[in-house]
């Protein structure tokens, strides 16, 4: 068993991990919570930061935005795409697969 | 043979639609696309509920830049005439106004025309006379060259400044347009109005702001019912939304009976295919929902106030565009022999220089063409992010494309490819019959003309409706 303070998985924790094109270029991904003590914890832990996020993805953190949004109990990530949306070495025109990289951020 | 021509909608309603705004305006959204579908059962009571305006966005560029360039929808023909269907009849039995943005999808004036075919079969099926306004939203390449020497057109993200090279060399670009064209075309008499590209949220707020209701609430409301059934639960499929604008708040309720809009949902929607939940650029300004206040005031209605409209100084309209690259062809093959999966890298990359070998033999250069190698099971949606690349898969599902000029180039290209991938040796290889299992035959299919993205940007405008050209047309009259 494990309490509320062990370290677990954003996997464990999130509702909702969604990946969507946000316009041609960006891509944006959703955490969701189902209840507000889960978003505040990890929320509040940092695990989800620019640094990791970019490092997740092969980027740099200043072209990596994090947004908490507290009324639906979501955090929001957005990143560049690394081809625009159907480009010949795209691989996901609708960006919808590109959250697999979240489920393991460890959150204390 | 028509039952009997329904009479248009008289001058009165049309007069009552452009007063002032009363205690409330309703706007019925039917559906995230048309032709993405919404049940009867939620259209129906909402059109009894008394809506001011029916409105259905039509497009979306999520399904990439190939349908705004082969100038096609991405939902069918039948579908898209059942939901037309329907709402036109609604708002032809009720007297009030159809909106519909980003008609056939990207908007471009073959989208138009289309969906124009379709909605005009309807109305000679069923009788049916009323004003429509086609609005145009279609550059031509001088208009937009002179637009980019006067320095209005600035990119939308991580893209490359616009050159008039880059106009020349597109294939079609849209403008997207705000709520000034709707409402030109409903002050003109229009009943229906179907535009070209359009923001999706300015299908809904056009109306309202025009009768004087609060920009904030009334682009915040368009900006929630615009993709429809997605905020509605149960999620099944898509359905109608509702939302009622009041002078100081917002109520948004599930057409259907059986249904609900949840206050996390509606609150969560502002996060949906936005960089940020805050803020939503629309032409005229930016929506700032930082102040928003969410209630669920039934079990099915959540309330929604404190959305602020911030306007720009400079009035602009997004731009979407792309260029044609050729002629696309692939196929896809499943691998289930663990020595060549263990070295799937080495045998594609040999492949490529014995097809570059065989293709240069019939003429054609290496540099006139493009093969991608796509590997299911392994990275084909990560590529080099995939963070379990390391573990090898039982399986792989090989995927060869052939980028090129045209059919003829790109399937010669590809045929040499798929006899080098089933025959071509490897190290320790013992299925020496072939390499590939092909899960029917023909294996090799033409997909169609590719596009890419070469506009996203957007445009100053020092007039709202300069790029949208407005015609009237007297349907069934």
């Amino acid at each position: 068993m494990w309490g509320a303070d062990a370290v677990a998985r954003l996997k464990d924790l999130a509702r909702v991990i969604r990946s969507k094109n946000a316009g041609a270029l960006l891509v944006t991904l959703d955490v969701m919570f189902a209840d507000e003590a889960t978003y505040r914890r990890v929320r509040d832990s940092g695990a989800i930061n620019a640094a990791d996020i970019a490092r997740r993805y092969g980027l740099s953190h200043n072209q990596v935005s994090v947004i908490p949004y507290d009324v639906a109990q979501a955090i929001k990530i957005t990143i560049p795409r690394a081809h625009p949306s159907g480009d010949p070495l795209d691989s996901d025109v609708y960006g919808a697969q590109q959250h697999a990289p979240l489920l393991t951020i460890e959150v204390p | 043979m028509p039952e009997g021509i329904v009479q248009p909608m008289p001058a009165e309603a049309q007069a009552r639609l452009l007063a002032p705004r009363t205690d409330e305006v309703r706007l019925l959204a039917c559906s995230g696309i048309l032709g993405y579908g919404f049940t009867e059962a939620a259209f129906r009571r909402a059109i009894e509920m008394g809506m001011h305006a029916i409105g259905c966005d039509g497009g979306s560029m999520d399904p990439g830049p190939y349908y705004l360039g082969e100038g096609i929808p991405f939902v069918s023909r039948k579908a898209m005439k059942r939901d037309l269907a329907l709402m036109l009849e609604g708002a032809i039995t009720k007297q009030v106004p159809l909106l519909i943005g980003s008609a056939g999808g990207g908007g471009g004036t073959p989208h138009l025309a289309y969906t124009r075919a379709v909605l005009e079969e309807i109305a000679a099926e069923r009788g049916y006379r009323f004003k429509l306004a086609l609005i145009e939203s279609e550059l031509s390449k001088d208009y937009l060259k002179a637009k980019v020497r006067a320095g209005a057109v600035t990119p939308l993200g991580p893209i490359a400044e616009m050159t008039e090279q880059t106009v020349e060399e597109s294939h079609r670009v849209v403008a997207m347009m705000g709520v000034e064209p709707f409402q030109q075309a409903l002050r003109q008499g229009a009943q229906v109005v179907l535009a070209g590209r359009a923001s999706d949220a300015a299908i809904y707020a056009a109306l309202p702001t025009m009768q004087g209701y609060d920009p904030g609430l009334a682009w915040h409301l368009g900006k929630i019912i615009e993709c429809a059934g997605a905020v509605v639960r149960p999620k099944i499929g898509q359905d109608c939304v509702i939302g009622r604008l009041r002078a100081d708040h917002f109520l948004i309720e599930p057409g259907h009976p059986d249904k609900r809009c949840e206050k996390i949902r509606i609150a969560a929607h502002t996060l949906y295919e936005n960089p940020s939940p805050y803020e939503l650029v629309e032409p005229a300004g930016t929506l700032d929902t930082r102040a928003c206040s969410y209630e669920q005031v039934d079990a099915r209605t959540t309330m929604v106030a404190g959305s602020r409209m911030r306007h720009a100084a400079r009035y602009t309209v997004k731009l979407e565009g792309v260029r044609k690259l050729g002629f696309r062809s692939m196929f896809m093959a499943g691998i289930r022999d663990p020595g060549l999966i263990g070295q799937i890298d080495e045998f594609t990359a040999g492949v490529r220089a014995k097809v570059a070998e065989e293709t240069a033999a019939m003429g054609i250069a290496e540099r006139d063409y493009r093969l991608v190698f796509r590997t299911y099971g392994r990275d084909a949606v990560m590529g080099t992010l995939e963070p379990e690349r390391g573990e090898l898969p039982h399986e792989l599902g090989l995927m060869v494309e052939c980028l090129a000029r045209d059919e003829e180039q790109s399937r010669a290209v590809l045929a040499k490819a798929r006899y080098c991938c089933l025959h071509n040796d490897f190290p320790g290889r013992l299925c020496i019959s072939g390499n590939l299992a092909f899960p029917f035959s023909p294996s090799d299919i033409s997909v169609g003309s590719a596009y890419a993205f070469s506009v996203w940007h957007v445009m100053e405008l020092d007039d709202p409706l300069e790029p949208f050209p407005i015609t009237m047309i007297d349907v069934g009259g």
